[in-house]
């Protein structure tokens, strides 16, 4: 092949490359694709094009009912002879609250299925060429009309092909669509009010009537295609009955009692394996005329499933995780924990233990057994975690500390631990035994008990990494989620048990020695913090009886730790005086006091899911922070960025109300608040801009930055006169 | 008690939408259906004076919101049909109101003077330009959009609310052939009829309220 003969097959190759594509057209406001489902198309066959449109941030179009104002975006087409364009078909909308006007609309990335329908007779061999000139309105608070001409060229081939691309977007688009539920019917009332109910026929099985009986189904909305049915403004006021959803509204001031249509659209929240869903449901198909692609089609007449994914993304953001995802998140969390502030302390003991172990030889048996000793309790925690899930608890990662009795045990582990560390009594052996104690000297025994306590003791540290695959796991059916909890383990349990068989490392570690000594006396004082910082703890979740409870069982302990070291009178002293000091602070001790929320300083206020609405509906911006005493990453965000002079201030200006969510204690109205954003745990900070309904979900580690920018920006896009 | 949990979430959270939606219901004008007194309300317009619907009592009075930024508005502006439709108005002695809620500082807010010049460079030939920069006006009638037209008989009862046509679109095009509700409740006016659409659904720009 000659120079000339290798530039045609190129430019051959680019023509065959290039039809199924229309280059994206840039608007000011929004980025428009055509994509063609079909690399080729035989005749006779109906195929799917994607119109995809992003939309600039905070700047919405409208969906086919545009609500109060607005325009819906329309379609005008150009095709060669014999062939026909159906409906643009509209993903469910979301509602845009301005003031007193209400519009449904699309927001972000947007995409639309359209069907095409070549006619029998389309010669093969020849290229078809498909051209639409769309129009749309897009706004913030201004609105813009844009406009593009796409022109979209389809070779016409014996045999259609796929584009791989296109194919994938196309079914994606189609996955998106409103569930339909039109065989099932829904009843209509107009006598003064509008009534409708979804779904008329209840002995259907169907997830409309399931969700409604088990009680699992919230935030109802009803979206007729009519723009002259409802009043868009007025409250929807959803009754859960019958195996129906049951919305009564205002009509509209168009309303047209001899023009009455109320085919439309159903969204709601569903839970589903503990997490709750955003789900759309499609009573009656949309307007439009024209030819469905092909599985639309099949789907709406009940033919084919719905797609896979259908059921929709989760209404959390944690939604697209794989389980591949969740496990690395979760390795690399697990490696993370290593050098938080919980654990380290624990671990520092233990790698004491390996100086002397490595002159002992059992280095590496100490190892195995000290991962063992963190699988096995990771998967214990997990088992119990799922069990108290699938009972209906309403329980979340952290749920071990939010027993006072937990962590009141932990407080007094880590106070005999830093005793021990002092000097204060030992496990029987001397002072060359150093790094023993508990953690090491105990062999076996020692290394599988660090690995426990360190994995308890991290539970508060959880690493924000982590909170996504947790918060995900929990949400999934018992095998995965315990490969997520053992994938933590791994990656926490791996940089120690890879040390311990580092020979090249056991050489370097310093020969046991008196300044082990020295060194094991020093890690008492962190273990002695960690009690305090346990106490505190305590002390939220049960008052200060419950403090006073566990500091006389600090004091008893002591004594009985002394007397160990009397004669056997003493012990039996010693021992009762424990015993009988338990059971008298037993009460107070497991007492959680229900006022006890946390301390709410001044401009703070306890945060429920109504006070948050009572504030949108006001207007208000709102920051809330979920938050637990036991959470040192919560704490830490509160120090380095909630407490901050500035961030008060933009707060203040801005006239932000700061909700506290405290979960110190167990409380299943929090529990189901961070499993509607996909969390099982805290922190988890949300900004509602005022007039939206759905918050911002902030970073789990804050800055200041972070802050000011959401609280600036949010303030800035919304500008104060959304609010009625 | 596990089962209780299960009904209590649901319940709470419809409580709380109907709680929510209470709460904006209350703080929303309720909008003037057709066929109602048309409420009473005073403004100021673009030559200082205070103005009010009583005064126009005996004629018939369109009020029309503007916000001349408004790719509908200038639609109809543009074209020459608001205009056509105003002389078209006045003519038959009808009074034209043209009202602007646009808050201080968001689209289509103006000052005295600008309304004015505005009236003179669109060759507008409404009978006053009526500024409502909080919105009360606009609230109280529950204008939506801007246009949003509504037609009060000389009895001062409401005969007319909703969009000016029947057409949609920003799309100067649209203006040919559209259904113009206005003009068709104005004739029924004139021939002592109710129109025979008395509402349709506004459209157009959201109106710019003051927060």
């Amino acid at each position: 092949m000659g120079l000339r003969g290798f530039l045609v097959s190129i430019a051959a190759a680019f023509a065959l490359a290039a039809p199924a594509l229309a280059q994206p057209v840039r608007t000011q406001n929004v980025e428009t694709e055509l994509v063609s489902a079909r690399a080729a198309i035989a005749p006779g066959e109906t195929f799917t094009l994607v119109m995809r449109q992003k939309i600039r941030a905070d700047w919405h179009t409208y969906w086919v009912n545009s609500g109060d104002s607005g325009e819906q975006t329309r379609l005008e087409w150009t095709l060669p002879a014999g062939f026909e364009a159906g409906p643009l078909l509209h993903p469910a909308p979301q509602v845009e609250v301005l003031g007193p006007i209400v519009t449904y609309v699309h927001e972000g990335e947007v995409l639309y299925p359209i069907a095409i329908r070549a006619p029998a007779g389309a010669k093969p061999g020849t290229t078809a060429k498909l051209s639409v000139y769309v129009t749309w309105l897009v706004c913030d608070e201004i609105c813009v009309p844009e406009e593009g001409t796409f022109d979209l060229s389809v070779p016409v081939r014996a045999e259609g092909a796929d584009d791989p691309r296109g194919a994938k977007l196309a079914a994606e688009a189609i996955a998106a669509l409103p569930q339909s539920l039109t065989p099932l019917g829904f009843t209509l009332s107009t006598d003064g009010q509008i009534r409708v109910a979804f779904p008329q026929k209840t002995d259907e099985a169907n997830p409309i009537t399931d969700a409604v009986n088990a009680g699992r189904i919230r935030k109802a909305v009803y979206f007729p295609y009519s723009q002259s049915l409802i009043d868009h403004a007025a409250p929807q006021k959803v009754t859960l009955a019958n195996g129906q959803v049951q919305v009564e509204t205002a009509p509209s001031l168009s309303f047209n009692k001899d023009n009455v249509e109320g085919a439309g659209l159903l969204t709601a929240e569903i839970q589903d394996n503990g997490a709750w869903t955003s789900r759309a449901f499609m009573f009656g198909n949309p307007p439009g005329e024209g030819p469905l692609p092909t599985m639309v089609a099949a789907i709406w007449a009940g033919e084919a499933p719905p797609p896979s994914n259908q059921s929709g993304a989760p209404a959390a953001p944690a939604g697209g995780m794989g389980l591949l995802t969740a496990i690395a998140l979760a390795l690399i969390g697990g490696v993370i924990l290593n050098v938080m502030p919980c654990v380290f302390p624990v671990l520092s003991i233990k790698a004491l233990s390996l100086a002397d172990a490595a002159q002992a030889g059992t280095a590496k048996r100490h190892g195995v057994i000290f991962f063992a000793g963190v699988m096995a309790t990771f998967l214990a925690l997990a088992g119990v975690l799922i069990a108290l899930k699938a009972a209906g608890a309403a329980v979340g990662w952290g749920f071990q500390l939010q027993e006072p009795v937990m962590i009141a045990a932990l407080a007094l582990l880590f106070f005999a631990i830093g005793l021990n560390l002092i000097g204060a009594f030992e496990i029987g052996g001397g002072v060359q035994n150093v790094g023993a104690s508990l953690a090491g000297r105990a062999g076996d025994a020692g290394a599988f008990f660090t690995g426990a306590l360190a994995v308890i003791a991290a539970t508060p540290c959880t690493a924000p990494l982590m909170a996504g695959a947790l918060g995900w796991a929990a949400t999934q059916p018992p095998a995965a989620a315990l490969a997520v909890f053992a994938a933590l383990g791994v990656g926490f349990a791996a940089p120690f048990t890879a040390l311990s068989f580092a020979p090249a490392l056991h050489k370097r570690l310093p020969k046991p020695g008196p300044w082990m000594e020295r060194a094991r006396q020093v890690l008492a004082f962190p273990m002695f913090g960690a009690a305090v910082w346990l106490v505190w703890v305590l002390a939220v979740q049960t008052g200060s009886m419950g403090t006073v409870a566990l500091l006389s069982l600090f004091v008893a302990l002591g004594f009985f730790v002394w007397a160990g070291r009397q004669g056997t009178g003493w012990r039996i002293a010693g021992a009762i005086f424990l015993i009988a000091t338990a059971a008298i602070v037993w009460r107070p001790l497991t007492t959680v006091d229900a006022g006890a929320r946390g301390e709410v300083a001044a401009g703070e206020e306890v945060w429920s899911p109504a006070r948050v609405a009572d504030l949108q509906a006001a207007g208000t911006p709102v920051f809330v922070n979920f938050t637990a005493a036991w959470c040192v990453t919560c704490k830490a965000n509160e120090a380095v960025a909630l407490s901050r002079p500035a961030v008060k201030q933009a707060f203040a200006d801005n006239g932000v109300a700061y909700l506290k969510a405290d979960w110190t204690a167990r409380d299943s109205v929090i529990a189901d608040a961070l499993a509607s954003h996909g969390r099982n745990g805290v922190p988890l900070y949300l900004y509602y801009a005022p007039g939206e309904a759905t918050p911002v979900v902030l970073p789990q580690l804050l800055s200041e930055d972070i802050l000011l920018d959401a609280i600036g920006r949010h303030a800035g896009a919304v500008r104060g006169d959304l609010r009625p | 008690m596990m089962i209780n949990r299960r009904f209590v979430l649901p319940a709470l959270a419809v409580s709380v939408v109907a709680l929510a939606g209470g709460l904006f219901l209350s703080q929303r004008a309720d909008a003037v259906q057709a066929g109602a007194p048309a409420p009473a309300f005073q403004a100021v317009d673009a030559a200082g004076q205070t103005r009010s619907l009583a005064e126009f009592a005996g004629k018939t009075v369109v009020l029309e919101w503007s916000n001349d930024q408004c790719p509908y508005v200038k639609k109809h502006y543009e074209t020459g049909n608001m205009q056509a439709l105003q002389r078209e108005a006045t003519a038959q002695d009808v009074v034209w109101l043209t009202i602007v809620s646009s808050a201080p500082g968001k689209q289509g807010a103006v000052t005295e003077a600008e309304a004015q010049r505005l009236t003179t460079t669109r060759n507008a030939a409404p009978t006053a330009v009526l500024l409502d920069p909080t919105g009360a006006v606009g609230r109280l009638y529950g204008a939506r959009t801007t246009p949003h037209m509504y037609v009060i008989a000389p009895d001062q009862a409401l005969v007319y609310q909703g969009g000016i046509d029947d057409r949609n679109s920003a799309d100067h095009a649209t203006v040919q052939g559209a259904r113009n509700y206005v003009r068709e409740a104005l004739t029924a006016v004139r021939a002592g009829r109710q129109p025979a659409v008395a509402a349709a659904p506004p459209y157009g720009c959201s109106i710019k309220y003051a927060g």
